[in-house]
């Protein structure tokens, strides 16, 4: 019966949460794709074909159940190596959508880029373990960035924008996590901030005034902050000018294609309308289920992945978005109570590195779903259509499983 | 378990924690905002007003002949769609529909679920439609929400060739054979796939690449507005040159009359084909309105098998000329001096054997060398010259001219007929159930299990016509001329298996001397090919030169008796159509 204990009730109270959390979010996806299947009952449907996805991860999870952590923990170098070269796989294959992000199995994809970002937070994870008596020192944090950054590079040259970005979001986690101090990684993050702040002087203007106060508060030489202050506030300054001009018209749209190469032929404002006026309409308890006219095929294309929050709001309405939300909140504050309540300081960085990326993607796709975010093409975990990533879903959750038995 | 321990700190978990709940709330607002605050607002866009992506349509390329003769253009009809969603009554409807069309309200409703892809997709469930129908529609707009027509182009066929073996057709795409197409997101049901021929080969140059055009509709569906940011024009598909000469592609029809059979006729040097006929053929119309299932089992289930072409999916015995591959194995190799002769009595008797073999002319062709064995296919020549060769030489030989392989024509389902070897004989006949020996006087008359298709007969004669290096067939005239791998044979051999193809046609008593024609000299080879299934089938495989270039052509009469006696006088009416009317294939 151990079997059975460790499995459905978990072998601590966190884990049996967690199961019951994820089944939720499950079930709510299998009920949301069975409604806008034509037929869901064919092999070919969303519906099935997502049920089939299911048993197959599941069966790869109780598998991954039998790794030891310390395997992991001994081989992470190994384990990103492979994953790294994984990547390279597509670009032998024949290009799926003129992108080399794909290995086509016949029945499925899957998307060596999505278990490189598991590698990444594994061998991330092993370095500040290993290092775990420097973390107060600033140099630290290189290494870390230095892996995520090798592993963007080439997630980004498949092209896959999506993932390149995402496998940077676990990285601040994780260094905080770790006790990286706090002016570190504001160092880290503020470049960003000012490059996007340069956009208003209005905003710019603020944030000048917030970073120099915050450099103030912090100690350290007072030369080193004040170069750093005013390299921010350079860059800042040059950036529009660099934009508007040391760039034509087509090397901005360049640009511009670069960060979006999701951007859907058919425009993705056009998406963004109908997913916004599918939501709206829902209103408090939707329209029903299968009873969404916008979102029933009519409007969204993806709407089984990457829209399937919009379906959800119509067809549920905002009682039905509040429960899969505070799902999602369960979810990820779950993980991260076993992550605290970890005894080990690795397992411990594995499991915030993995959250986090789940985390990101249902940020994103949320904020996609409702226009505060640009169309990506990154799905919802557990909930969206999709074979790669519900795969990926079952791995971190067996990860997750292993590191939590100790 | 692994020796650090985990020293997390409270105030992380914490500012996680509050960064979670923090974005949690922030996507909630949102959603609250849009669907409480707004819901009026987005509730009543959702029902009035939609804006409504719609794929809209190019014609298709156009196919033309070598010379720009249209073989199929678009030809413009309406079709009848219906939303299942914004039905209000589907059987008042239907029987209106059916009233207006005089289709029937089942087979309405058949098609209706036929072709049902979405409760908010439009599905077609009448084509054809005529002026005066269209109109009736549009007065009785306001009782048939839902339903919409549009143009629709079909294939319009000219006289001259509708051929539906070089041409194939367009398919209906329906919701069962959807998701098996290599590109399914490019195509939705209803729309129309080259499915054989080539429409099919040339899907992707022929097909118009959609558009989008985004439109407001109202709850009838009936476009408001159009809105112009963001649409995507749709552009034609590119036009197809064809090898095909139509005038020489009807006159080869006419010589076969109501015979079944093949014609080919290639330019040896560009690999172009300029006439594919294969009889009998069926009308490509049957495509066109509405095709009954009685007509098309009629089609299916014809003895003639008219669904086939034969050019590159009959299977056939080749018959003698397969003597010519015999011949070059025995020169190129130096088994026997061409200039020997041997005596033919009329009939053989292998070494060792109780069963004799008998020649075509029961009184022999007295002393036969290989050009007079050539020329009057005298079979005992080849009866105790085979005897010098090697089974597996002999197959390579056979195997180096295509056969056995596909052409590479731009045509799908091409098969590669067969060339026994002898692993096959093994696995036919048992170890001991045949002879090296034995077969050889089998294979040697091109007979027995050797199986070709006429175009591969065709890349062998244009092999020999281009002593051994010659252009891809193909019936694309844009295609690049590409090669077949290079036969590297002696001068010497060609020049004595030429010289035999000459003397058929051209000697006093060659086997083709119906084919002979005096302005142009006419190479080649007639068969008498013995087959299961009635009377031998009449072949003549040959090539000539004209105005500088060389041209090749095969001629099959299935069932039609003596290669020369048949075949021979085909060929030669072919040659003549070159010298009387066509200057212009040679132009081009």
């Amino acid at each position: 019966m151990s079997f059975f204990n460790n499995y459905i009730y978990g072998s601590n109270e966190y884990l049996g949460r967690l199961y019951l959390i994820v089944s939720s979010l499950i079930t709510f996806g299998l009920i949301t794709l069975f409604s806008i299947s034509a037929d869901p009952l064919s092999i070919n449907s969303s519906f099935m074909r997502q049920v089939i996805f299911i048993i197959f991860s599941l069966f790869i999870f109780l598998i991954l159940n039998q790794i030891n952590i310390k395997t992991i923990h001994d081989n992470s170098t190994l384990i990103y190596i492979f994953s790294f070269l994984l990547c390279f796989v597509p670009f032998f294959l024949t290009p799926v959508e003129n992108t080399y992000r794909w290995i086509d199995f016949g029945f499925f994809y899957i998307q060596p880029g999505e278990y490189l970002k598991c590698a990444t937070i594994i061998l991330i994870a092993k370095y500040l373990s290993n290092h775990q008596l420097e973390v107060k020192e600033g140099y630290i944090v290189i290494i870390p960035i230095l892996i995520a950054l090798i592993s963007s590079f080439l997630v980004l040259n498949q092209p896959d924008l999506g993932t390149a970005v995402i496998i940077f979001a676990p990285v601040l986690p994780m260094l905080l996590w770790a006790g990286v101090n706090g002016f570190t990684l504001f160092l880290l993050i503020a470049p960003v901030i000012t490059i996007i702040a340069a956009s208003n002087n209005m905003i710019f203007n603020i944030w000048g005034v917030l970073m120099f106060i915050i450099f103030l508060a912090f100690q350290g030489s007072l030369l080193k902050r004040i170069v750093i202050y005013f390299a921010n506030i350079f860059t800042g300054l040059l950036f529009p000018f660099f934009w508007n001009d040391f760039l034509n018209g087509y090397q901005r749209q360049r640009f511009i294609d670069f960060l979006n190469p999701d951007l859907d032929p058919m425009g993705s404002s056009y998406h963004i309308i109908q997913s916004i006026t599918a939501i709206g309409s829902g209103g408090l308890f939707g329209k029903g289920w299968g009873q969404g006219s916008q979102t029933q095929l009519k409007f969204l294309p993806v709407q089984e992945s990457d829209f399937i929050l919009s379906v959800i709001a119509e067809e549920f309405g905002f009682f039905g978005i509040a429960i899969i939300m505070f799902l999602f909140f369960m979810l990820i504050k779950t993980l991260l109570d076993i992550a605290f309540k970890s005894s080990d300081y690795f397992s411990s960085l594995v499991i915030v590195g993995l959250t986090s990326i789940l985390f990101s993607h249902i940020f994103v796709n949320s904020a996609m779903t409702i226009g505060l975010m640009p169309v990506k093409g990154l799905p919802t975990p557990f909930v969206s259509a999709g074979g790669s990533f519900m795969l990926l879903c079952f791995i971190i959750l067996s990860l997750v499983t292993n590191f939590s038995k100790n | 378990m692994l020796k650090i321990e985990n020293k997390a700190d409270i105030f992380h978990y914490r500012t996680l924690l509050f960064i979670l709940s923090f974005s949690i709330l922030t996507l909630l607002s949102r959603y609250f905002y849009l669907q409480v605050i707004e819901h009026e607002r987005y509730s009543s866009k959702s029902q009035v007003n939609s804006v409504r992506a719609q794929a809209t349509y190019a014609p298709r390329g156009l196919i033309l002949d070598r010379n720009g003769v249209v073989l199929v253009e678009n030809y413009p009809t309406y079709i009848l769609t219906v939303t299942p969603y914004e039905l209000d009554d589907k059987e008042k409807q239907f029987q209106i529909i059916s009233n207006i069309t005089e289709i029937s309200v089942d087979e309405l409703s058949t098609r209706y679920k036929k072709y049902y892809q979405g409760q908010f997709l439009p599905t077609i469930i009448a084509k054809n439609l005529s002026f005066a129908e269209i109109s009736q529609i549009e007065e009785r707009r306001l009782e048939l929400s839902g339903f919409q027509y549009k143009r629709f182009d079909e294939r319009l066929y000219n006289d001259v060739l509708k051929d539906a073996h070089i041409l194939g057709y367009l398919r209906e795409l329906d919701r069962e054979s959807l998701p098996f197409l290599d590109k399914s997101k490019l195509y939705r049901a209803g729309e129309l796939i080259g499915w054989q021929g080539l429409e099919k080969q040339y899907e992707n140059e022929l097909r118009y690449s959609k558009g989008i055009e985004y439109i407001e509709v109202d709850t009838y569906g009936r476009k408001i507005n159009r809105i112009n940011d963001n649409n995507i024009p749709a552009y034609p598909g590119k036009n197809l040159t064809l090898s095909i000469d139509s005038k020489l592609q009807q006159f080869s029809k006419n010589l076969l009359t109501d015979q079944r059979g093949v014609i080919l006729v290639s330019n040896v040097d560009t690999g172009d084909i300029l006439s594919m006929v294969s009889n009998p053929s069926y009308n490509l119309d049957i495509y066109r309105g509405e095709t009954t299932d009685s007509e098309w089992r009629d089609l299916l289930s014809n003895e003639g098998k008219p669904i086939i072409n034969r050019n590159i999916a009959g299977l056939y015995p080749p018959g003698s000329s397969f003597k010519i591959i015999t011949a070059l194995n025995l020169i190129e190799n130096g088994l026997l001096d061409p200039e020997d002769s041997l005596m033919c009595t009329g009939s053989y008797l292998p070494p060792g054997s109780s069963n004799t073999f008998n020649c075509w002319k029961e009184d022999g062709h007295g002393l036969v060398d290989l050009n007079k064995a050539i020329a009057q296919s005298c079979n005992v020549y080849f009866y105790e010259t085979v005897q010098l060769i090697k089974l597996s030489d002999w197959t390579k030989t056979a195997k180096i001219f295509g056969f056995q392989n596909k052409t590479d024509i731009d045509l799908p389902n091409e098969l590669i007929g067969q060339i026994p070897d002898k692993e096959f004989f093994i696995n036919t006949y048992g170890r001991w159930g045949w002879s090296e020996r034995g077969v050889l006087l089998n294979l040697t008359l091109g007979q027995g299990d050797i199986l070709v298709t006429p175009l591969q007969s065709l890349r062998y004669i244009n092999h020999i016509a281009s002593r051994g290096s010659t252009a891809k067939l193909k019936l694309n005239a844009n295609k690049k001329v590409e090669y077949y791998d290079d036969i590297i044979l002696s001068e010497q051999t060609w020049d004595r298996v030429i010289k035999g193809l000459y003397d058929v046609v051209n000697s006093e008593a060659g086997s083709g001397w119906r084919a002979k024609q005096s302005e142009v000299k006419l190479y080649g080879k007639t068969s008498t090919a013995e087959n299961p299934h009635g009377e031998p089938h009449a072949w003549f495989n040959g090539f000539f030169d004209f105005e500088g270039q060389t041209f090749s052509l095969v001629v099959l009469v299935e069932n039609g008796g003596g290669g020369g006696a048949v075949a021979s006088p085909i060929a030669g009416q072919i040659v003549k159509f070159f010298t009387n009317e066509q200057v212009e294939i040679v132009n081009k």
